[in-house]
């Protein structure tokens, strides 16, 4: 019984935490309007909230169907992917397209495109016959450093001032997510994640792996490739979004395993949810109060991403 | 599986692609002109300023580069690490960094010990969180030093987003040897030196990449050839970083394709590291000079396209035999 | 789904203001347009390069960015002014409570104009480097008819085009130019369509590229024997690395201080011109920016006649 405690308690701070994160969020350093200013930070919540949901859930499942704690979306070579493909629009046709072409063409072109990507990506790494964890986290690394590199080739040509506003465009800004996009996210977001309540059963079956879930009765191929198709539609929804922020999905899940204790699905994705609008709406708290805007939210993420994650290798508590 | 003559057939292929390296560029040299005397004063210039540097930095910079890379595989005793995982180019990049706000007229010599110091800092900063880790899986190793990449990267990126030095930072990460010239390239030398350096020390690097018990019962300093290892490796990465900018991946795949070649002893490889290191960075400063001539692909992005494709082949073709 | 939001709220506001619509002023920009009920005071600007036309036109500003001001206009960084965020990254609920009554981005704050234009009317003004000079003048002009200074405005527009005047005749016979940026200890070469590409296009100076194909050649990294082999008789550098410190050019000048270069026509003349970074890199198109810049290219080509 004391073991089930824990995860119930863990995720009633958390959620308390995640409630003041946001209410400090809404209210700290308000000047003049309020009306104005709650809807204007509420949107801002939601955007943050919908992209904790995004990489909290996808990172989770990810690391189901892949049975390991290491691989995320994101190491996967997703963001560069991003950066790519916002590249190769910014290239073709000029930063004045990205600016001009309607948001909602531009954000559902990307996010078809990374989806088109995932699912063929996973199909061909992790459907076709036994691949060794190894061989995949290469494979990942490299094709970021493909994406990376053919992004860097086209970004070569571009004149300093759409380099500039390109680069501007990779620091997952936060703070400018349109409110236009929020409702075709949360309509795509809310599609991926009712599929994967429908199937949520199985999953703590296929982390014990192939053989085991097939044994078990669970059609496992089918069920891989379903929540291959959710995965993607979330990580592009949430790249898309804000940008890329490499170690956000391994930082939440990490630290949900590590405060859980426990594997099981039903504490670790709301966990890995809480765990990202803490960092996130706090973070972005941060930034506005302490930063004064004047440095993207991702550099920290990553900075305490990385620190955080090999703080926890140390400990030997990561796995 | 290598014939005798595989190795000296190398090294004439690289000759050649040496050779063809000094024709190739905006200004028209014809190399029997050059032979015959008859190519005039302004093109011998150019040869002698600018062609003879470009290409002696390529083979300096490719060979450098692929032997560090070497050398920390076998220092980290992991094949999936090269300076550009471990941390080791990112804190050249912040030490390049901090000397440009801080000392901009500095001559490239302090930048490049400043660079040198920040990249040994970083790459000790690994060695002995990788000693804190408990290390059960081999892939956990490249992962830290990924990580810790992106540490002191989020960091330079913070400083240089707060000084407006993204452009320069980028400007670094991508290697482009279209700067070199007579006098602006002889700090290479020093990679070359090290890289020789790197195979007098083959033996002992060789046994100290097969554990510090192993080692020290075989009466070597295992921790003075680490800290040679160390050294060497940074001091690359720094000159590197400082004269041409990062050259990524070669550390990486050119070891490995040796590896899966001739195997893993270290003074059998040395030689082929560095042969296919050049090799392979003469072929993609070449192409980089030609697809678009007479502008210029820096060499970061060519040997990124090229080498992560061929690694992806490598890989994907040995999928049945099992990862080191 | 913003437009016709806007749509709306225009024309209530066209209904209510009823018979005050006369006076009202519609103010066409790169993002459709707005329309204003009487003159703006409460101004916000989130681009240097129209702090740059506003303070030339003598209109009082209310706030501006928080970064980057260049060392011409510091006097903006007093505390005079509202420090508004960055420019990508407008501090969004400082503007909305400065309460303004217009709101100018440009370049790289053209992406917050439709979230900005919620809070309070605002234009994008961005210019077109292909048709620099006239997109210059367009904005001032602009400006001019909406702060009530049509004269000043047209007083700089004529001065900007006697001195591009000037400029273009000053240029005739003195041979080819060539643009250069460095940054990171490397070259890049900007072609006519770049941003300074108004040498060339809009001044007259003929660009040593005119016989390559170069419309996407914008900063590409090129080899010093590019340089000689190109011969150029004058050199414009745009030292990237010195834009912010504003030390004019230094550390382009050791590049470029080579065996190679010292071959080209420009540098045995002494042809090489180090535009100021900041109006060349950071205001760009700004009216004091570009006048000096065109003052600063005259004098260098006269100076030897």
């Amino acid at each position: 019984m004391p073991r089930l405690d824990r995860p119930i308690l863990v995720l009633a701070i958390l959620a308390a935490l995640a409630l003041l994160s946001i209410a400090a969020f809404m209210t700290l350093g308000v000047r003049g309007n309020w009306p104005f200013v709650l809807e204007y930070r509420g949107r801002k919540v939601l955007g943050l909230m919908l992209v904790a949901w995004c990489v909290g859930v996808s990172t989770v499942l990810f690391q189901t169907v892949t049975g390991n704690r290491i691989l995320t979306p994101s190491i996967m070579g997703f963001d560069a992917l991003f950066v790519l493909i916002r590249t190769a629009v910014v290239f073709f046709f000029g930063f004045g397209v990205l600016a001009t072409l309607p948001d909602q063409a531009q954000f559902g072109a990307e996010v078809l495109a990374m989806t088109g990507f995932a699912v063929l990506l996973f199909q061909w790494l992790f459907l076709r016959g036994q691949r060794s964890l190894h061989l995949m986290v290469l494979v990942g690394i490299v094709f970021g450093v493909l994406f990376r590199n053919l992004s860097a080739f086209m970004q070569r040509m571009l004149d300093p001032v759409e380099f500039q506003s390109l680069q501007d465009s990779f620091f997952a800004s936060f703070g400018r997510i349109d409110p236009t996009l929020l409702g075709v996210s949360l309509l795509l977001v809310a599609g991926a994640s009712l599929a994967a309540w429908r199937i949520s059963h199985a999953f703590d079956v296929l982390i014990l792996g192939r053989e085991q879930a097939i044994s078990l009765g669970v059609p496992y191929r089918r069920m891989v490739a379903a929540i291959l198709c959710i995965i993607a539609v979330l990580v592009a929804v949430a790249t898309a979004l804000v940008g890329p922020v490499t170690f956000f999905g391994l930082l939440v899940v990490s630290l949900a395993h590590v405060l859980c204790g426990t594997g099981r699905h039903r504490y670790i994705l709301p966990a890995s949810v809480l765990l990202g609008i803490i960092c996130l709406v706090g973070g972005q708290t941060l930034l506005e109060r302490v930063f004064a805007f004047d440095t993207a939210l991702s550099i920290i993420i990553e900075f305490l991403g990385g620190l955080i994650f090999i703080i926890l290798l140390i400990r030997g508590a990561a796995r | 599986m290598t014939h005798p003559a595989a190795l000296p057939c190398a090294i004439l292929a690289v000759v050649l692609l040496a050779a063809l390296s000094l024709f190739v560029g905006v200004t028209d040299i014809a190399p029997m002109d050059v032979l015959r005397g008859q190519a005039d004063a302004r093109q011998m210039q150019v040869l002698l300023a600018s062609r003879v540097p470009r290409t002696l930095a390529l083979v300096l910079a490719g060979a450098a580069t692929a032997v560090a890379g070497l050398v920390m595989q076998m220092i980290v005793r992991n094949r999936f690490v090269e300076p550009s995982t471990t941390g080791t180019v990112e804190s050249a990049g912040l030490g390049l960094l901090v000397v440009t706000v801080l000392a901009p007229g500095m001559p490239v010599m302090g930048k490049m010990l400043i660079a040198s110091l920040f990249a040994l800092a970083g790459t000790a900063l690994f060695m002995r969180i990788l000693r804190m880790v408990p290390l059960r899986d081999v892939l956990l190793v490249p992962l830290v030093g990924i990580m810790l990449g992106g540490v002191i990267g989020a960091v330079t990126t913070f400083f240089a987003y707060r000084f407006d030095l993204l452009a320069s930072v980028g400007a670094w990460s991508m290697g482009d040897f279209s700067g070199v010239l007579r006098g602006r390239y002889e700090l290479l030398w020093l990679a070359g030196a090290l890289a020789v350096a790197a195979y007098a020390a083959a033996d002992r690097l060789t046994l100290a990449a097969m554990g510090r018990d192993f080692t020290t019962n075989l009466g070597l300093n295992y921790r003075s050839t680490m800290v040679l290892g160390l050294i060497i490796v940074s001091l690359v990465s720094a000159t590197v970083l400082v004269t041409v900018g990062v050259i990524p991946f070669l550390g990486l795949i050119v070891p490995n394709v040796v590896s899966l070649m001739i195997g893993d002893n270290m003074r059998r490889t040395v030689p082929w590291v560095a042969v296919m290191g050049t090799g392979f960075v003469l072929i993609c400063d070449i192409l980089g000079r030609t697809i678009r001539a007479p502008y210029e692909i820096p060499i970061a992005t060519m040997l990124g396209v090229i080498g992560s494709a061929a690694f992806l082949f490598l890989l994907l073709r040995r999928r049945h035999h099992a990862a080191p | 789904m913003r437009m016709k939001l806007g749509a709306v709220l225009g024309g209530l506001c066209l209904a209510v203001a009823g018979s005050v619509s006369a006076q009202s002023i519609t103010i066409p920009h790169r993002q459709g347009e707005v329309t204003l009920d009487s003159r703006p005071e409460r101004v916000v600007v989130m681009d240097w390069a129209n702090v740059d036309n506003l303070d030339a036109l003598g209109v009082s500003i209310l706030g501006v960015p928080g970064s980057n001001a260049p060392e011409y206009l510091s006097k903006f960084r007093s505390d005079d002014y509202l420090k508004l965020g960055s420019l990508q990254e407008p501090d969004v609920e400082g503007i909305a409570a400065a309460d303004p009554d217009l709101v100018i981005v440009a370049a790289r704050s053209r992406q917050s104009q439709p979230q900005l234009n919620r809070i309070a009317p605002t234009v994008d003004l961005s210019i077109d480097n292909d048709d620099f000079i006239d997109s210059v003048t367009a904005n001032i002009t602009e400006l001019g008819e909406i702060f009530g200074k049509e004269d000043r405005a047209a007083e700089m527009n004529a001065e900007l085009r006697s001195k591009v005047d000037r400029l273009h005749d000053a240029v005739q016979g003195k041979g080819r130019a060539l643009t250069l940026v460095t940054s990171g200890g490397k070259i890049g070469v900007y072609g006519p369509e770049s941003r300074t590409g108004w040498l060339h296009k809009e001044v007259g100076f003929p660009s040593v590229l005119d016989d390559v194909d170069d419309r996407s050649d914008r900063g590409d990294a090129a080899s010093y024997e590019f340089i000689l082999e190109t011969n150029p008789d004058w050199i414009f550098v745009v030292d990237r690395d010195t834009a912010i410190a504003a030390e004019g050019g230094q550390a382009a000048a050791a590049l470029l201080d080579n065996e190679l270069v010292h071959q080209t026509t420009a540098w045995k003349e002494g042809h090489i011109v180090y535009l100021d970074p900041q109006k060349a890199y950071i205001v760009m198109n700004g009216y004091q920016a570009v006048s000096d810049l065109l003052d600063q290219v005259y004098e260098a080509v006269t100076a030897d006649s």
